[in-house]
C-alpha cells in the first residue's frame, strides 16, 4: 500500500505527481519535453482546484511547510510555469531562444 | 485619406531632438570588429557600469567577482570592515593570477591560490610566505589594485578608468535623479537571475529593449494584447526623453485587457512582472509614469551604454548586456520582486517568472542570433528607424559623441 | 596500367603529379578565401524546383559558409526568386521555419510584410516612419537560376557568369536528356554534421580507389573484380572547374539473398549490374560500357551528382568552418507504385546508409591527422584526378 502523498482533500492529485518538482531546471525541463495533451490535462486538473490549494498553503508559516504541501506547492509552481503553454501559445513553448540554454543563477548570498 | 507621416512632420519624438536625424543607421556598429574595439577603449573602459547591488554583499567580507571582458578585467566587489564597498581588480601583485576563483562567497581575507600571497578586505597585502626570499619588497606598495566604484539607489558601479572624468552622480545625471525614491531596496529583497550568451553584437540584445514596437507583432500570442489596444494598436508609448548619454521610456498598458484564468489567480496574490493593470505611480519619483497616465504599466531608466532598468508598481525587471566580442553578449535578466511572504505569493512570483522567462527571454532572446546572422550578411547596409525607436537612434549618436570626444 | 604512362593525368597535363598540400584542409586563412572567392562567388546549388511545386511554397537555406540565410520562393507568376532571409527594418531573419507556403512573408519582429516578389507591402504603424519609399526597401534579392530543375542561387550582387556559362556546354550536354525530372518524385535526405574539413569530405566521394578497401564487406565487389581489382573508373572527362567520373560495375557479382528479392521490384540506390544504358542519353556512361554503373558529375565546389539508371543521387558539402561540415545526402528515385517496390526502395536506402556510415568514419580520423601537422602534403594517384583537379581550380579562383 503506497503512502498518502498530498494533504488530505488533495489526495485525487495523487495521478499529477510528476509535476512536483523542486527546482525551476527540472519543471523547464518537464515543461519543454511533454506533449501538450499531458500537460493539458494536468492543467485542467489543477486549476479548478486552486482556491482550495492556496488558500491551504496559506496557513503555514514559510518555514515550516511539512512535506505533503510541500509536494502540494511544488504542484503550483508547475502550474505557474505551464500555464503560457496552455492559455498563451498552444504549444509546450514559444518558438525563440532554448530556456535550457539560460542559466538560473542565486547571486544572493547563501549561507548556511 | 493619406495620412500625415512624419517625414513632414518630424515625428512626435524625433521633432524633440532635431540634432539626431530621421535617416537609416548603419549596419556597421553591429557587425565591425574595428567598431567594438572603439567601443572598448572610449566607452567601457570609461564609464560607469553597473555590475550589482548592495544586497548581493550584505555583511563585511561578503564579496562577489565580476568578469568584464569587454574592459579586459576582472573585478572583485567587496564590503570591507568599515562596512563600505571596494572595487578591485582581480590581479595578485606577485604574478598576476587571479586572486579569487569563485563567483561569490564571504571571508576574511583573499588569498591567492597559487602562493598563497594574502590580502585584506581594503585590498592591503597582509602576508608574503617565504617573505626573505624576495628582494626589499614593500608590502604597502603591493596591495590590490583599486578601481572605482560607487553606489546609486544600491546599485554597485564601477568604473575602470583609472580617473573617472565624473562622478557616477554626474554621470547618471538627470535621468538618475527621477527614479531616486522609487523603492529599490524593497524589490531588491527578492532576485532571480538568467544569464546566456549569444551569438549576437550587444546592441542587438540592447534594442530590443529600447523600444516597444515590436510587443504587438512579436509577443501576440503572449503579451501583446496586455499592452497594445485597440486605440493604440502599435503600442506608441506615453514618453520618450533624452538625458545626455541615457533616456527614459514609460510604457502604457491595455486597460480593457481580460487576464487568464491563472494570470488572474497569480495577481490575487501579488504583483506581476509584466503588469498590465491596476498599476499605481502614487508617491513615486518624477521618472516613473512621468506623464502621470492612469493607463501606466512601467517606466524605464536607458542607462548608457549597456543597461535597461525598468521599474513597475510591485517590482524591477533589468537587463545588462555584457559584449564578449562584436558578434557575441553575455546577456543578464534579472528581476527583483520582494521578498514572497506566503507560499501563494510564491507562486503568484512563480507565474510572473514564467511569463518573463517566455516573452522576454524566450521571444526577444529568439530574435537576438537570427538577427545577427542577416546584418553580417552584408545584404544590407543599413537598418530603419521609425519615431517611436528614438532611443536606438539615439545610443549611436552617444557612442559617436564618444568616439570623438 | 602500364607503368610510367597515365591514363587519366596524361590527358590533363596542366594538373600535374605531385603531392599536394595539406594546408587547404586545415587552414582557417585558406577557409576565409575560399569563403570570400569561392563561396561567395559562385553559383552553388541548394535544392530541387520539386521543393516547391506550388506558388507561395518557400524553403529557407542557411548558408553559413556565405554568412548568409537565403530565402527561396515560387512566385505567383511561378518564376523561382532567391532573397537574402533579412528584414529591411531593422535586419531579423524574416521567416523562420525551413519551409512552408504562404501568400505573403511577415516578419515576426515587428510585422513588415513583404509579398512573394520580395516587394515591401505593408509597414505596420507607418505613418511614425520618416519619409520611406516602400518600393526601395523590399527584400534583397540574389542571382538564381535553375539547371535540369536544380535550383542554384549566386551570392555575388554581380555574378561573373550566367549560371549556363558557369556550368559549360559541355558538361551540359553531356547529361542532356537525362530523366532527372521523372526520378525525382521520391527524395530521402539526410544531414550531419561532421568534423572534417569540406574538402575531406567531398574527396572521399569524388574517388572510388578506397571501395576495394573501406568498403570490402558492404560492396567491395560491386564495383571492383578479379580483371579490375581497384575499381578503376571508365573514363574521366574534365570540363573545369567541373569534371565527371564513370566507373563500371562488377559483371561477374552474385548477388546476395536480399538483393536478388530486392532486384526484383526495382532500383537500389546505385545500380549495381546489368545497367544498361540504352535508354539514357548518348553522354552518359560515354565509354558505352555494358556493364555500367554509374556517372559521378562533380559540380565546382561542393557538389556531387551520381546518376545512374532509374536513380541518382546528390551529395552536396556546406563548409561551417575550417574543420567543420555539414553533409547533405539526397537520393531519387521514382514514386513506388506498390508495397514490394517500396520494400526494394528500403533496402536501398538502408544498404546505402552503411556505405555512407563506413565513409564517414574516415572524415573526422582523417581531419584529426591532417591537423597533426605531421605532414604537410599527401600523395594522389592517376583515379584520384578530379581531387586534384579540385585543387587546382581553387587555386586558381584563389589568385584570381
Ligand atoms: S601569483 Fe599570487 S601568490 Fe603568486
Ligand atoms: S525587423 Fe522586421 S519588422 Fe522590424
Ligand atoms: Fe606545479
Ligand atoms: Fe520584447
Amino acid at each position: 500500500m503506497s503512502k498518502r502523498q498530498l494533504p488530505e482533500g488533495f489526495q485525487d492529485l495523487e495521478p499529477y505527481l510528476e509535476w512536483s518538482l523542486a527546482t525551476d531546471r527540472e519543471r523547464s525541463i518537464k515543461r519543454q519535453t511533454s506533449p501538450m495533451t499531458k500537460i493539458t490535462a494536468f492543467y485542467q486538473a489543477v486549476v479548478p482546484r486552486m482556491d482550495e490549494i492556496l488558500a491551504y498553503l496559506e496557513q503555514y508559516p514559510l518555514e515550516q511547510v511539512p512535506a505533503d504541501a510541500q509536494r502540494l506547492f511544488y504542484l503550483t509552481l508547475s502550474l505557474a510555469k505551464i500555464a503560457p503553454a496552455v492559455e498563451m501559445y498552444g504549444e509546450p513553448v514559444p518558438e525563440g531562444l532554448d530556456t535550457l540554454r539560460l542559466e538560473n543563477i542565486d547571486i544572493y548570498p547563501t549561507r548556511s | 485619406m493619406t495620412l500625415q507621416t512624419n517625414g513632414a512632420t518630424g515625428g512626435k519624438w524625433h521633432a524633440r531632438y532635431p540634432e539626431l536625424g530621421t535617416g537609416p543607421v548603419p549596419i556597421e556598429p553591429y557587425i565591425s570588429l574595428e567598431y567594438f574595439e572603439k567601443e572598448r577603449e572610449h566607452i567601457f573602459r570609461k564609464v560607469w557600469l553597473n555590475v550589482g547591488r548592495v544586497e548581493q554583499i550584505p555583511e563585511p567580507g561578503d564579496y562577489f567577482v565580476k568578469d568584464l571582458a569587454v574592459c579586459r578585467t576582472s573585478v572583485i566587489i567587496v564590503r570591507g570592515h568599515d562596512g563600505q564597498v571596494h572595487a578591485f581588480h582581480n590581479m595578485c601583485s606577485h604574478r598576476g593570477n587571479p586572486v579569487v576563483w569563485n563567483a561569490k562567497g564571504t571571508c576574511k581575507m583573499f588569498t591567492c591560490r597559487y602562493h598563497s600571497w594574502t590580502y585584506g578586505l581594503d585590498g592591503t597585502l597582509r602576508h608574503i610566505p617565504d617573505e626573505k626570499n624576495f628582494y626589499g619588497i614593500k608590502k604597502d606598495a603591493h596591495g590590490l589594485t583599486p578601481v572605482a566604484v560607487d553606489t546609486w539607489e544600491g546599485f554597485i558601479f564601477i568604473n575602470v578608468d583609472p580617473r573617472p572624468k565624473e562622478t557616477l552622480r554626474e554621470y547618471l545625471g538627470a535621468a538618475g535623479e527621477s527614479f531616486e525614491g522609487y523603492p529599490f531596496a524593497e524589490m531588491a529583497t527578492g532576485c532571480s537571475t538568467w544569464e546566456v550568451d549569444v551569438n549576437a553584437n550587444w546592441k542587438v540584445c540592447k534594442d530590443a529593449f529600447q523600444e516597444v514596437y515590436h510587443i504587438f507583432s512579436l509577443h501576440n500570442k503572449s503579451t501583446g494584447a496586455a499592452f497594445a489596444s485597440t486605440s493604440n494598436p502599435y503600442l506608441n508609448v506615453h514618453e520618450l526623453a533624452l538625458f545626455g548619454p541615457h533616456a527614459r521610456i514609460s510604457v502604457p498598458a491595455n486597460l480593457d485587457w481580460k487576464p487568464t484564468p491563472v494570470e488572474a489567480l497569480a495577481r490575487r496574490y501579488g504583483m506581476l512582472a509584466l503588469q498590465k493593470q491596476g498599476s499605481s505611480s502614487q508617491g513615486m519619483p518624477s521618472g516613473v509614469n512621468p506623464t502621470a497616465s492612469p493607463d501606466w504599466s512601467f517606466s524605464g531608466l536607458i542607462y548608457f551604454p549597456n543597461m535597461c532598468l525598468f521599474v513597475a508598481d510591485g517590482g524591477i525587471i533589468m537587463h545588462t548586456m555584457w559584449p564578449l566580442s562584436e558578434n557575441r553578449t553575455h546577456w543578464e535578466a534579472r528581476t527583483y520582486f520582494p521578498k514572497a511572504k506566503t507560499l501563494a505569493h510564491r507562486f503568484s512570483q512563480e507565474y510572473s517568472r514564467a511569463t518573463f522567462v517566455d516573452g522576454v527571454l524566450v521571444e526577444d532572446g529568439g530574435t537576438f542570433e537570427k538577427t545577427q546572422s542577416m546584418l553580417a550578411s552584408g545584404a544590407k547596409k543599413q537598418v530603419i528607424l521609425g519615431d517611436e525607436e528614438l532611443l536606438i537612434r539615439h545610443h549611436h549618436k552617444v557612442t559617436e559623441q564618444f568616439f570623438n570626444a | 596500367m602500364a607503368l610510367g604512362k597515365n591514363k587519366w593525368h596524361d590527358r590533363y597535363p596542366e594538373l600535374g603529379t605531385g603531392p599536394i598540400p595539406v594546408e587547404p584542409y586545415v587552414s582557417p586563412e585558406y577557409f576565409e578565401q575560399e569563403r570570400d572567392r569561392i563561396f561567395r562567388k559562385t553559383w552553388l546549388n541548394i535544392g530541387r524546383v520539386e521543393q516547391i511545386p506550388q506558388p507561395g511554397d518557400y524553403f529557407v537555406k542557411d548558408l553559413t559558409v556565405c554568412n548568409t540565410s537565403i530565402l527561396v520562393v515560387r512566385g505567383k507568376d511561378g518564376e523561382v526568386r532567391a532573397f537574402h532571409n533579412m528584414c529591411s527594418h531593422r535586419g531579423n531573419q524574416l521567416v523562420w521555419d525551413t519551409k512552408g507556403r504562404c501568400q505573403t512573408f511577415s516578419c515576426k519582429f515587428h510585422g513588415w510584410t513583404y509579398a512573394l516578389d520580395g516587394s515591401l507591402r505593408h509597414i505596420t504603424d507607418e505613418h511614425n516612419f520618416f519619409g520611406l519609399k516602400k518600393e526601395t526597401l523590399g527584400m534583397t534579392p540574389l542571382a538564381v537560376d535553375t539547371w535540369e530543375g536544380f535550383i542554384f542561387i549566386n551570392v555575388d550582387p554581380d555574378p561573373q557568369q550566367a549560371l549556363s556559362e558557369y556550368l559549360g556546354k559541355g558538361l551540359r550536354t553531356s547529361i542532356t536528356g537525362y530523366p532527372f525530372e521523372d526520378l525525382s518524385t521520391n527524395c530521402f535526405s539526410w544531414h550531419t554534421d561532421v568534423q572534417a574539413n569540406w574538402k575531406v569530405a567531398k574527396d572521399a566521394f569524388q574517388e572510388v580507389y578506397h571501395i576495394s578497401t573501406l568498403h570490402r564487406r558492404i560492396i567491395g565487389d560491386v564495383y571492383a573484380s578479379k580483371a579490375n581489382p581497384y575499381a578503376n573508373a571508365l573514363d574521366f572527362t574534365l570540363y573545369p572547374p567541373h569534371g565527371r567520373v564513370s566507373l563500371s560495375a562488377n559483371p561477374g557479382r552474385k548477388l546476395t539473398g536480399v538483393e536478388s528479392i530486392v532486384q526484383g521490384f526495382g532500383s537500389t540506390v546505385l545500380q549495381q549490374n546489368n545497367s544498361a544504358s540504352e535508354e539514357l542519353p548518348a553522354g552518359v556512361n560515354p565509354t558505352g560500357y555494358p556493364h555500367w554503373s554509374f556517372d559521378g558529375l562533380a559540380l565546382f565546389p561542393n557538389c556531387l551528382i551520381y546518376v545512374s539508371k532509374g536513380t541518382y543521387l546528390t551529395h552536396i558539402f556546406w563548409p561551417i568552418t575550417e574543420n567543420l561540415t555539414r553533409w547533405e545526402i539526397r537520393t531519387y528515385s521514382p514514386q513506388a507504385e506498390t508495397l514490394s517496390g517500396r520494400f526494394s526502395q528500403e533496402y536501398g536506402k538502408v544498404s546505402f546508409r552503411d556505405t555512407l556510415l563506413e565513409d564517414a568514419s574516415t572524415l573526422e580520423r582523417t581531419q584529426t591527422m591532417l591537423r597533426s601537422g605531421a605532414k604537410k602534403e599527401i600523395v594522389l594517384q592517376d583515379e584520384e584526378l578530379l581531387i586534384r583537379q579540385h585543387y587546382k581550380v581553387t587555386e586558381s579562383f584563389l589568385n584570381a
